[in-house]
């Protein structure tokens, strides 16, 4: 909160759609801003975790005996002795599939099998590494189109959670890897494609990615005498809290988790991680217990999935695409986390923004011997897009059609129905192309180069429905001197969404956005949200934040007019209160919630009339040039068009937009988690694993939200966390087709892929 | 588990200190955990983030891959410094204003790079700000507006 | 560096940190026989190497106090630029006699690595290190660099590619420290070299090139071509460096044919090791597009 701004200064101006600068700006300058990483107890223990090397095997026995002599370690634990706490020590989203520390078999390279205490870190480390474990091994599957079929199994029975109902079929299901098969159904396919003037084939394919968010998976349990405080570096504190009291079987009001600022999340630090064992670690050593991850380590926590994405499309004659089949097999690895979700929810949109009467989808999850897959920026949908834009694209060149105009002939329109039935609104497909086009001057000549030196352009454009049906809750504290304080669960993990709400609070009360406090999410005081995911806060959580703060000028006005005074923001109130209560003392509680509308598919056809509150969009142009000799690309320009309904704080929003863009480039050229083939991965570190630098950034980037609003969002507003990463990838592959024409297949574009791409073109292929 | 400790005497944001120590100690532990100062952290563990950098000497160092042992009289300065009696330095301000960090994990490193590349080169060019700056990474991606940052900055210092 | 997950960060096991103030003090406390006793100048290498529990020491001597001695840059009474073994590769970075004597160091240097990094690394370290993936010594190579070293029976020079024998090797006992390097003047000697890599910019080259030419009346006399990274160790390139002796300069190239005997040496005559950067095949291909690139920079230095 900014005290320098007097109570009156900005009453009645907009404080939507201000650029604000950042509630926390001055902490995260200055050093100060916390995070959990920071967060020091007395008498805390710090645990270290011993893993699995073996990527799939029977537990035969953990010698623990060398790490518990150490001098300095207080104790080691293993699975077993979790049992002794929780005797079902499992745990999941989607699935219980996971246990706090591996139980009777390991099931990847990395997995947690003990875990040593010790009040100085280093010891404890150095004790993990004295740990041995024997096991029996076991056959391992690694690929996602292989473990469909495999007669490989990862687990043994599939235990859905009850939380999600298109699961419960598979309640105790035997003898299969497949953890969700999404199935859309939607008219003739058959006959459209019997009919169809092309048909067009492809296979594309997506690598394991990490977050490497900057502050690594961190958490703090603090047993009390009957209750435990959890302070976690997490999106979601109060699935946390549920969690950990569903494990322990305590009420909801015994589990606290609380945050602080958070260094990154970008899905990784979604539903619960290293919280249980850290908990469960806490509680039998009845100490406090932190546990850092290393970057290394979190490789071995979460990832994205690898995905193969076979589609197939009939084209008309008159460049209409008529159907569309999508087979999508997502690399869950070996615990389904929140894969399954993703699997569903991005698999609903497969088929692209485009009108299409005829499709068939089966996105299926499939349990692998790897690394877990989860969320991550875009939840599934830069998989996605990835291949459907870069197939589009194809299809338009086969045909001499322009690229843009095969997608605007084929663009979805509000009111036109999507393949799952969902109608489209406020959705601004055909004007995020319109304004990349403009951008680039699509129309205008291009230089594309010579000798070596080879230029070419690319666009494309993706869809993301959001995750519904979700709930948020919010509660906003008007002290008597008329200062706010919104206790919200929303994280803000670096996409400002304090200043946001804060900008919404002040927006309905009347007062400036900089007089406004946001609480840190801390699940005794902050009501419950479901999370900070998805892109879903600034609709769900807006809309709560909204509602609450109406809520409290309603009762502000009140009393106010109670005491013969005009509501006119913070001197009222303190007048009000001291009218009415004889002095400036007390509180006005505004609350607000909100659950956004969700029709569940049909579980025959996977229809369904509302999808999604509202959707995401999001584009890409670019123009790069290719170095014919070595393959490598030099991305000269970047255009990122999005529709993210009204903007709250534009800048933030054309830093979140900047940022998304940039995070995926990087996906794009760079990222690979790559393994053996006996699953152990080769590069868990930023050495190795390289994400962009400085050095890597385009020379030329804008970013653009076009004019849009979102009737039902509040104050016309919709998320826009991920809208940026969809268009990246394949935009990058059509320009690298335009400027050498050649097509890639599999991320990442290394200029080894493109170099053999051309040379493969040339009929030379490189000879090893 | 006995380590032999020694005390090392250094000057930390202007102040004389002491601390007993180990030889394996990173001065980032000592920074951090001796002094209390959290605006470093260590991400990679491999001075390639750039997040736990420290200036020992004047220079920029990774604190990670620094013993604290040979912090023994040197002089150390951290991004706590940067501000003087509460008052933003120009980068400071100008990170602010531009937009330049989202979760703001490396921001103090970015920060102290920036302020060293300013004070032996006013007037840096594009490429030399992206040179200084190519041994800290953000994962957030804010590298367009860091630069704008450091600009804003080098005008308004000139 | 690490492929393990069982032993990260592991910076326990005691260790003795001994910081001498002189060299004899240095050679005394360095063991022969014992690969657990290693000298330590910026100590970047080393603390990596010891977070990933692939080097467990018993002692580190610290060379931190010679730096005094043996930090130096300055020109010897024959004109040789002589860099001492603990002068940090940021003092070369900034060096005016370094830019004016081996100015392909000054244009190398912001790519290498990072500021932080050069501000502690040392000449000696980097050399010492005998990692293929540093830059330096694969220019040194193409400097024809004099390295000087002290041991506990007198001092000795080697050639750097006689230092560096491997893969992570050198000629180097283990109780003998680099304390210096020699470039020797050579008029009109031109050189270059590039940096490429495959991944992030700011990663370790896949492929390093570095070459000198020397020139004089219109036409290279000798010339040194050095690829490194790609290779276990620094490695010259004889056949390549025969193609361009002799040859007329056109500008700032040289004839096609002279060009693609360069390229066909460099192709045939090294082997390109395999791995995450990429294929040996693939990394062929850059060398022979990259030295010609290297041949037009040095000519246009």
């Amino acid at each position: 909160m900014d005290t320098k701004v007097s109570p009156d200064q900005v009453i009645d101006a907009q404080q939507v759609g201000r650029s604000v600068p950042r509630m926390e700006g001055a902490a995260k300058v200055t050093g100060r801003a916390e995070y959990i990483h920071n967060l020091r107890l007395p008498g805390v223990l710090h645990g270290k975790v011993f893993r699995s090397r073996i990527a799939h095997g029977r537990i035969l026995s953990i010698d623990t005996s060398a790490a518990r002599a150490v001098a300095g370690v207080h104790s080691v634990v293993t699975g077993e002795d979790i049992r002794r706490i929780i005797p079902e020590p499992y745990y999941g989203p989607a699935f219980h599939d996971q246990p706090i520390l591996a139980l009777d078999k390991v099931r990847y390279v990395g997995e947690p099998v003990a875990a040593v205490l010790a009040a100085d870190p280093h010891v404890a480390e150095y004790a993990a590494g004295l740990i041995t474990a024997e096991y029996e091994e076991l056959p391992a599957v690694f690929n996602e189109v292989e473990a469909a079929t495999s007669s490989v199994y990862v687990h043994d029975e599939l235990k859905p959670a009850i939380t999600f109902p298109d699961l419960k079929h598979l309640k105790g299901k035997r003898n299969t890897n497949v953890a969700l098969d999404y199935k859309l159904r939607r008219g003739d396919v058959a006959a459209a494609f019997a009919s169809a003037a092309h048909v067009f084939e492809h296979e594309f394919h997506t690598q394991h990615i990490m977050h490497t968010p900057f502050e690594p998976f961190v958490a703090l349990a603090e047993p009390l005498d009957d209750s435990v405080t959890i302070h976690t570096s997490s999106q979601m504190p109060a699935y946390v809290r549920l969690e950990i009291a569903r494990l322990l079987g305590w009420p909801e009001n015994k589990v606290r988790a609380r945050t602080a600022y958070l260094g990154g999340g970008f899905g990784a630090k979604v539903y619960v991680k290293i919280e249980p064992l850290v908990v469960a670690l806490a509680l039998l050593a009845r100490r406090p217990v932190k546990m850092s991850l290393t970057m290394e380590e979190q490789f071995y926590v979460i990832g994205k999935h690898a995905t193969t994405f076979r589609i197939k499309s009939a084209i008309t004659a008159d460049g209409r695409i008529a159907a569309r089949k999508c087979e999508v097999f997502w690399n869950g690895g070996a615990y389904a986390d929140i894969g399954p979700r993703v699997s569903q929810k991005s698999g609903f949109t497969s088929t692209g923004p485009y009108q299409i009467e005829c499709a068939e989808i089966d996105s299926a999850e499939i349990y692998t011997n790897l690394p877990p897959a989860g969320a991550f920026r875009g939840f599934g949908i830069p998989q996605l897009v990835w291949a459907y834009e870069s197939h589009t694209d194809i299809i338009a060149r086969a045909l001499k059609i322009d690229p843009l105009e095969f997608r605007r002939r084929n663009i979805l329109h509000d009111g036109q129905e999507h393949p799952t039935g969902t109608v489209m609104r406020d959705a601004e497909f055909d004007e995020v192309l319109v304004r990349i086009a403009a951008r680039m001057g699509w129309d205008q000549p291009f230089d594309r180069g010579t000798g070596t030196k080879r230029r070419g352009r690319g666009i494309a454009i993706g869809v993301k429905a959001s995750i519904a049906p979700t709930t948020s809750f919010a509660l906003v504290n008007v002290s008597a001197d008329g200062s706010a304080v919104l206790f919200c669960n929303t994280i803000d993990m670096g996409q400002a969404s304090n200043t946001a709400n804060a900008q919404l609070v002040a927006e309905v009360l009347g007062i400036a956005a900089e007089r406004v406090k946001v609480t840190q999410a801390d699940t005794d005081v902050t009501p419950f949200d479901m999370g900070t995911l998805g892109s879903r806060s600034m609709f769900h959580m807006g809309h709560a934040v909204r509602l609450a703060a109406e809520h409290a000028r309603t009762q502000l006005e009140a009393l106010c007019a109670e005491g013969g005074i005009t509501y006119s923001g913070e001197q009222s109130v303190a007048q009000g209160f001291r009218k009415k209560f004889g002095m400036q003392a007390g509180n006005i509680f505004g609350v607000g919630h909100y659950t956004s509308r969700y029709q569940a598919a049909d579980p025959v056809t996977g229809m369904s009339k509302e999808v999604t509150p509202f959707w995401m969009i999001g584009g890409a142009g670019i123009e790069l040039e290719v170095d014919t000799e070595t393959g490598h690309v030099t991305i000269l320009r970047m255009v990122n068009v999005v529709d993210a309904g009204r903007a709250i704080n534009p800048r933030v929003v054309e830093t979140q937009i900047s940022g998304a863009a940039l995070m995926q480039m990087g996906q794009t050229m760079t990222e690979e988690m790559i393994f053996t083939s006996a699953g152990e991965l080769t590069n868990p570190s930023l050495a190795y694993y390289k994400i962009p630098g400085i050095h890597d950034i385009p020379a030329s980037i804008e970013n653009e939200a076009v004019e849009a609003e979102t009737r039902n969002g509040p104050f016309g507003s919709k998320g826009v966390g991920e809208s940026g990463t969809f268009g990246v990838s394949p935009a990058i592959a059509n320009a690298i087709d335009d400027a050498v024409g050649v097509r890639l297949y599999s991320l990442p574009l290394t200029p080894e892929s493109i170099y053999r791409a051309i040379c493969a073109a040339r009929g030379e292929p490189l000879e090893d | 588990m006995s380590v032999a400790t020694r005390t090392i005497n250094f000057t930390l944001n202007g102040a004389p200190v002491s601390a007993t120590i180990a030889p394996h100690h990173t001065l980032l532990e000592v920074v951090r955990d001796t002094f209390g100062l959290n605006g470093a952290r260590e991400s990679c563990g491999q001075g390639l983030c750039g997040c736990c950098t420290l200036m020992v000497n004047g220079q920029s160092v990774s604190g990670c891959l620094s013993l604290a042992a040979f912090a023994d009289g040197a002089t150390v300065t951290t991004v706590e410094n940067l501000a003087v009696d509460g008052k933003l330095s120009p980068l400071q301000t100008a990170f602010i204003e531009c937009g330049a960090f989202q979760c703001g994990f490396c921001t103090s490193g970015f920060l102290l790079m920036a302020t060293e590349l300013l004070a032996s080169n006013p007037k840096p060019t594009e490429g030399e700000i992206r040179n200084h700056l190519s041994g800290n990474l953000c994962r957030c991606a804010t590298y367009p507006e860091v630069m704008r940052a450091v600009q804003l900055a080098a005008e308004r210092m000139a | 560096m690490n492929r393990g997950n069982d032993r990260l960060e592991n910076l326990l096991i005691p260790f003795e940190l001994l910081e001498p103030r002189t060299l004899p003090e240095a050679l005394s406390m360095l063991a022969d026989d014992d690969t657990a006793v290693r000298p330590m100048g910026g100590g970047t290498a080393l603390m990596l190497m010891m977070k990933a529990a692939v080097f467990t020491p018993r002692r580190l001597v610290s060379l931190r106090a010679l730096a005094p001695a043996l930090g130096g840059i300055a020109l010897d009474e024959r004109g040789a630029l002589c860099l001492g073994g603990m002068a940090t590769l940021s003092s070369l970075e900034h060096s005016a006699l370094v830019k004016t004597h081996a100015s392909v160091i000054t244009r190398a240097m912001p790519q290498l690595s990072n500021v932080r990094v050069r501000h502690v690394a040392t000449v000696g370290g980097a050399l010492a290190h005998a990692d293929p993936h540093m830059d330096l010594p694969t220019i040194l190579t193409a400097l024809d660099a004099r390295v000087q070293i002290a041991g506990p029976g007198g001092s000795r020079e080697l050639f750097v590619d006689a230092l560096i024998t491997g893969y992570y090797e050198t000629a180097l006992a283990g109780n003998e420290l680099i304390t210096g390097v020699a470039i020797d003047a050579v008029p009109g000697r031109k050189a270059a070299y590039i940096k490429c890599t495959t991944r992030a910019a700011d990663d370790w080259p896949a492929l390093g090139v570095a070459l000198s030419l020397v020139c004089s009346g219109g036409h290279i006399e000798t010339a040194r071509v050095v690829i490194g990274a790609a290779t276990d160790r620094p490695t010259r390139v004889p056949a390549a460096e025969a193609a361009l002796a002799g040859a007329l300069i056109e500008g700032t190239t040289l004839a096609a044919a002279t060009l693609d005997r360069v390229r066909d040496a460099v192709a045939s005559q090294v082997v390109y090791t395999s791995d995450a950067q990429g294929s040996g095949a693939y990394k062929r291909q850059l060398a022979r597009v990259h030295v010609v690139r290297a041949i037009t920079a040095a000519l246009q230095a």
